[in-house]
């Protein structure tokens, strides 16, 4: 079983949700709440089936589906790509089973199912189609659940996170055949399989035109200032559950395929573009923390911020040594849990008050004290407090990129600044002061169905920060071999400065550990004279 | 030893999360009472271990477990116990046990009275990890949960609206600076390839003078930030918001001085950038001067303490910045004592005047409070450095280190200060406790503390007179750490001439306060006196303008420029341009959409039209391929 555990991964809540259709409606929640918490278990089972000392993929599969173009079925996981489906697993699973009161609850949890075929696939994947096949699906159940489930403006909302990804997606796809094209002009065979494409060395000029291409796709998704105006709209209009899977899951897509195709793809390239890209992620980090400052609707305001925190992940990415890509794997994760998080927060008070405004609250400490404290300990980790999840990821990211520009760093350190500005003065406005409405002195604090979602990610936000390392050794030891791809691949001068190379060091100290042995030996042999 | 470490260190944490049970529910006194007695047992292990350094003069040093580890990086849990360490256990276990119990008192009658102890108790483990740990990235965990603390205590009383304010000023504040000690931290791990202080230090000699600059600037902006140095303080004086205990404990004792003990503990760094310490040094000076002029006129008795406090730290800096770190540290821990002291008494008198702040509308105190006003006296006497108090061996020492070190700006500076200070303490004392009763005007019926928080106070008031006596012991241990330079004046005339001249001019600035501020003419003031319409009156009252200043022209554009980024950059630019590129689209196939009418005679002109084109297209592309060759040609020549 263990040998097709991710096929089973990415198919078996596909299955569960066909057969979903069938399940009486009264019993469709524990039906889904069940088959989540198995697939969640099964993913847990492959992190303990995981070898961390390994830095290559693991449970590979092969299946070949159109022989003459090369296009396999081919799914792995590194330490890269686990841990987001570990989280994306979790994430259906307690999304499931917190659900609230929603019309049509089947075709909810049908839905979600079927998303979390394709959060499975994408990562999983190691085929370019296959890749990009699960790509695009997943945007049709979320189309869905923002179109069936939304606000007032759901339509245009959907609409428009679907064709404005699309779009990015189509130009993404035009690169893949290309690179296929490349790959067959090299070798004579065609290929789709990303590991074959990582030993296929381009020209410079090829690098970045490709480059450029895979961006486009990748920077919709992240998504990338000046991309990024769709997320506000589908934040704003989706239900609670849809914006908690698309801040935790779905916008890493674009960050994990940064890592896994630009980076050991076109390594002189990604060198090329690191200065502009960094600019990007610093307008990210700062300009939408200070858009994040002037909402008014509490949702927009967390909205905002998965955006700017998405900026220090790109500028991890874009340090290019193996701190920094680290770093950035670990926020990915630390940025679905905390956010994810907060998501829910909010969904918990427009439930009660069906209002996003913080102009509405106020006060609310006094009235529900322990949703206060989620939301603190949420706020805090948002804003990077040592021993919280997010730290570990922002630390490691800015410090792999101080190596890179110092300036550049300085100006995207400000992250912790203008984070801790906007989170604040929100929670000020919803928590602190006098209770002004009536409508807030009666309200129930945070019932059961509530905290089986919030006690968990309260739990790993902290767990994770004081003991990170579970995750960080093997994340490091993919990382590694990443880089050192880069390094071996990179053609220019200044590529190969800025990727650090991590064989040198190991060669250093085993020819200066044969140079003492030389010695002693002569030495001893002079001394036997 | 090790077990001692991990009881000192642990106990505080064991006794926040005890007090955080019982968050939610009733007022229990366990929550105030367990926490206190945990903090005992921190202060016992504490020392334990300062006998064991001092007696053996061996460190101790633990690594517990890995933090953060990927590439070259490697950060543990690592705590040290040496002899800088053991001091500032030694002193914010003593302040914090005493604070513990003197507030089980004070928040008596609060609704949120386990909450409290909870924070406080976190506080506690937060100010140990910082002053224990073994490296820099330790060191900013205990950094920022410090600031998150006092942020959490600030804002105590959550539903003032000062108090919140006051709390997200403070913790932005700190945000700021925490962001030059980050860069701090990032330049000595790619210059030194560790975060361990240890094997830092050790490399740091071989380093360019430029970066070593660069790590001594970014980490002095980090400790600028806590310890609320010009421009960064105002802070401070807003937090003054948060209940008395807390601003006797974080912004007076320890906190704050957190600044001070980094500058200490990277001594081996700044001792290799003597410009930047003398930056420190005159910085320090000038908040001094800066902040005693601020305390001279303000009428809120706690922010008069706390203007002290700033001045205090200035001192500290100045010390600091000249190299002798001993002489900093030492008056950081006797600083703690008598400020502390000082604080709580204030908070007495709170109690006893129902929260009434401005020290004009008391007078004659000493009545009722007899207790309260020993101790504060006491604690005023020390801080104004009059010998043999605490204070005037710590402070004097910095005014000598400052007059052997040649740098007689500083000195002056200093000494006056040393004036001022004694002016407005003596002031506060004489408003408060001396004079005419006043405060039956406002109808208050003052009475004294409970006795038990009277007994919490005097290990305090014991130590700000006998601290002093310490000195050479402490001497010897710290110096076995920091650099051991002895600051004597050369002439023994010149040195009792100083002594004496200073000690003459402090007490002169005392018995004047006193003239000036016991007399029966004293009134609460209205807005009409000369004094408080003259130009120096009003700058000083409002800070020099400083907090207007930051409001205005900082936050509110801050405020406006984020409006400006959202109504009109993202909405009506990016926005607006992604829309714009869908909208060609759509309205491109609606005007199309005639062709499609199903008119036959339109469809056969855009057949015809279209046979046009594609025949056209047809001889285009046929001509291109004939002349492929001269066409290649062509484009080659343009650079194609």
């Amino acid at each position: 079983m263990l040998d097709h555990i991710l096929s089973i991964l990415i198919f078996f809540p596909a299955l569960a949700a066909v057969l979903g259709f069938a399940v009486n409606k009264n019993s469709i929640r524990s039906y889904g709440v069940a088959v989540a918490t198995i697939e969640f278990v099964l993913a847990l089972w492959l992190w303990f089936a995981f070898d961390s000392s390994v830095s290559g993929m693991q449970f590979m599969e092969h299946i070949p589906l159109v022989k003459a173009f090369g296009i396999n079925y081919i799914v792995g996981v590194d330490g890269i790509s686990l841990f987001i489906i570990i989280l994306a697993a979790f994430f259906t699973m307690i999304g499931i089973a917190s659900l609230g009161e929603t019309k049509d609850i089947k075709n909810m949890i049908v839905t979600l199912l079927f998303l979390q075929m394709t959060m499975v696939g994408v990562f999983a994947a190691l085929d370019a189609i296959v890749f990009y096949l699960f790509w695009e699906l997943s945007l049709v159940p979320m189309l869905y659940i923002i179109g069936a489930w939304g606000g007032p403006l759901r339509i245009y909302a959907s609409v428009k996170f679907f064709l404005y990804t699309f779009t990015g997606s189509l130009v993404m796809l035009v690169g893949m055949l290309f690179m296929a094209y490349f790959y067959y002009q090299a070798t004579g065979e065609w290929s789709f399989a990303i590991l074959d494409w990582y030993r296929l060395i381009l020209p410079e000029t090829f690098q970045k035109w490709l480059f450029v291409a895979f961006f486009f796709g990748f920077a919709i998704k992240v998504p990338m200032f000046p991309f990024h105006t769709w997320l506000p709209y589908a934040h704003g209009q989706a239900p609670t559950i849809g914006s908690v899977i698309l801040a935790a899951i779905l916008l890493k897509m674009g960050t994990y395929a940064f890592i896994r195709f630009s980076l050991p793809l076109f390594p002189d390239a990604s060198v090329y573009f690191m200065y502009p890209i960094a600019v990007l992620a610093i307008i990210m980090i700062i300009y939408t923390a200070m858009v994040a400052y002037a909402q008014k609707d509490i949702k927009q305001v967390v909205a905002y911020s998965s955006v700017s925190h998405m900026g220090v992940i790109i500028l991890g990415i874009f340090a290019l040594n193996v701190e920094g890509i680290t770093g950035s794997i670990f926020l990915m994760i630390a940025h679905g849990v905390v956010s994810g998080a907060l998501f829910f927060l909010v969904g918990v008070i427009y439930d009660r008050r069906h209002t996003k405004y913080m102009s509405e609250f106020g006060g609310l400490a006094s009235v529900m004290p322990r949703y206060a404290t989620i939301f603190g300990i949420m706020l805090m980790a948002s804003v990077g407090l040592p021993l919280t999840i997010n730290f570990v990821g922002e630390f490691l990211s800015l410090l792999g990129f101080y190596k890179q520009s110092h300036t550049l760093t300085l100006l995207a350190g400000m992250a912790i600044i203008v984070g801790a500005i906007y989170m604040l003065s929100a929670y000020k406005k919803m928590f602190f002061g006098v209770v002004t409405k009536d409508e807030n002195r009666n309200l129930p604090d945070v019932n059961k169905r509530e905290l089986v979602a919030l006690i968990p990610l309260t739990i790993i936000t902290i767990w994770l920060g004081i003991y990170p390392k579970v995750l960080l050794e093997p994340i490091n030891t993919s990382v590694e071999a990443v880089v050192g791809l880069m390094h071996e691949k990179s053609l220019t001068q200044e590529a190969k400065s800025r990727i650090p190379n991590l064989t040198k060091d190991a060669e250093v100290i085993t020819n200066s550990a044969e140079n003492t042995v030389e010695n002693s030996t002569e030495n001893s042999a002079e001394e036997a004279h | 030893m090790e077990l001692f470490l991990y009881t000192a260190l642990f106990s505080p944490l064991v006794g926040s999360l005890f007090a955080a049970l019982f968050g939610a529910s009733k007022k229990t006194k366990m929550a105030g009472i367990i926490p206190s007695a945990l903090l005992g047992l921190s202060l016992i292990s504490s020392f334990v271990l300062l006998v064991s350094v001092l007696s053996s003069g061996e460190t101790v040093h633990v690594e517990m477990m890995t933090w953060m580890a990927t590439g070259d990086l490697y950060i543990p849990f690592g705590f040290v116990v040496d002899q800088v360490s053991v001091t500032m256990m030694m002193v914010v276990t003593l302040v914090s046990t005493v604070v513990h119990v003197y507030a089980i008192g004070y928040m008596d009658h609060d609704k949120g009275f386990n909450r409290f102890f909870s924070y406080l108790s976190a506080f506690v483990f937060s100010m140990m990890v910082l002053v224990m740990s073994d490296n820099f990235a330790g060191l900013f965990i205990g950094w920022e949960g410090v600031g998150l603390c006092s942020w959490l205590l600030i804002g105590f009383w959550y539903h003032k609206e000062s108090a919140t304010w006051a709390a997200n000023e403070a913790f932005i504040m700190n945000r700021i600076a925490d962001l030059g000690m980050l860069i701090g931290i990032f330049l000595v791990y790619w210059n030194t390839g560790t975060l361990q202080y240890e094997q830092a230090f050790a490399i740091m000699p071989s380093l360019e003078i430029d970066v070593l600059t660069w790590m001594g600037i970014f980490l002095f902006i980090g400790a600028m930030g806590k310890s609320a140095q010009f421009p960064l303080h105002t802070w401070l004086a807003d937090a003054m918001e948060g209940p008395t205990p807390v601003s006797a404990l974080i912004h007076a004792a320890t906190m704050v001085t957190a600044g001070v003990y980094l500058v200490v503990r990277a001594n081996p760094l700044y001792d290799l950038i003597p410009s930047v310490g003398l930056f420190i040094a005159s910085l320090g000076a000038f908040v001094a001067l800066f902040a005693a002029s601020m305390a001279l006129v303000n009428r809120d008795m706690k922010r008069v303490i706390a203007y002290s406090t700033l001045s205090q730290l200035g001192y500290m800096f100045a010390a600091a910045g000249l190299g002798a770190y001993w002489v900093a540290l030492f008056h950081l821990m006797a600083h703690a004592f008598f400020k502390a002291l000082l604080f709580l008494g204030a908070g007495n008198v709170m109690h006893a005047m129902h929260d009434e702040l401005d020290p004009f509308k008391m007078g004659g105190l000493n009545k009722v409070m007899k207790g309260t006003f020993v101790m504060m006296t006491i604690a005023s006497v020390a801080l104004a450095g009059i010998f043999p108090l605490a204070g005037f061996f710590s402070k004097d020492l910095i005014l000598e280190v400052a007059f052997v070190e040649n740098h007689y700006i500083i000195y002056s500076v200093l000494l006056f200060t040393a004036g001022l200070t004694a002016f407005y303490s003596f002031r506060l004392v004489a408003l408060i406790f001396h004079g005419e009763e006043r405060y039956k005007l406002f109808g208050i019926h003052p009475h004294e503390a409970y006795k038990f928080m009277l007994v919490a106070m005097s290990p305090l008031l014991l130590l700000a007179i006998i601290a002093g006596s310490f000195k050479m012991t402490y001497f010897e241990m710290v110096t076995k750490l920091l650099p051991a330079t002895e600051y004597h004046v050369h002439s023994s005339l010149t040195y009792w001439i100083m002594t004496i001249g200073t000690q003459l001019f402090v007490a002169f600035a005392i018995v004047y306060a006193y003239k000036k501020y016991t007399s029966r003419d004293i009134k609460v003031p209205d807005g009409t006196s000369k004094l408080e319409n003259c130009f120096c009156y009003k700058l000083l009252i409002n800070q020099y303008y400083i907090p207007r200043f930051y409001e205005d022209y900082i936050v509110k554009s801050y405020r406006e420029l984020s409006e400006i980024f959202w109504t009109k950059i993202d909405q009506k630019i990016v926005d607006a341009t992604v829309d714009g590129i869908a909208n060609i689209f759509y309205q491109t196939g609606e005007r199309t959409r005639v062709m499609q009418s199903g008119n036959l005679s339109t469809m056969l002109k855009w057949m015809v039209a279209g046979t046009v084109t594609l025949l056209s297209l047809a001889v285009a592309f046929g001509l291109a391929a004939r002349y492929s060759g001269e066409i290649k040609i062509f484009l080659s020549g343009l650079g194609v």
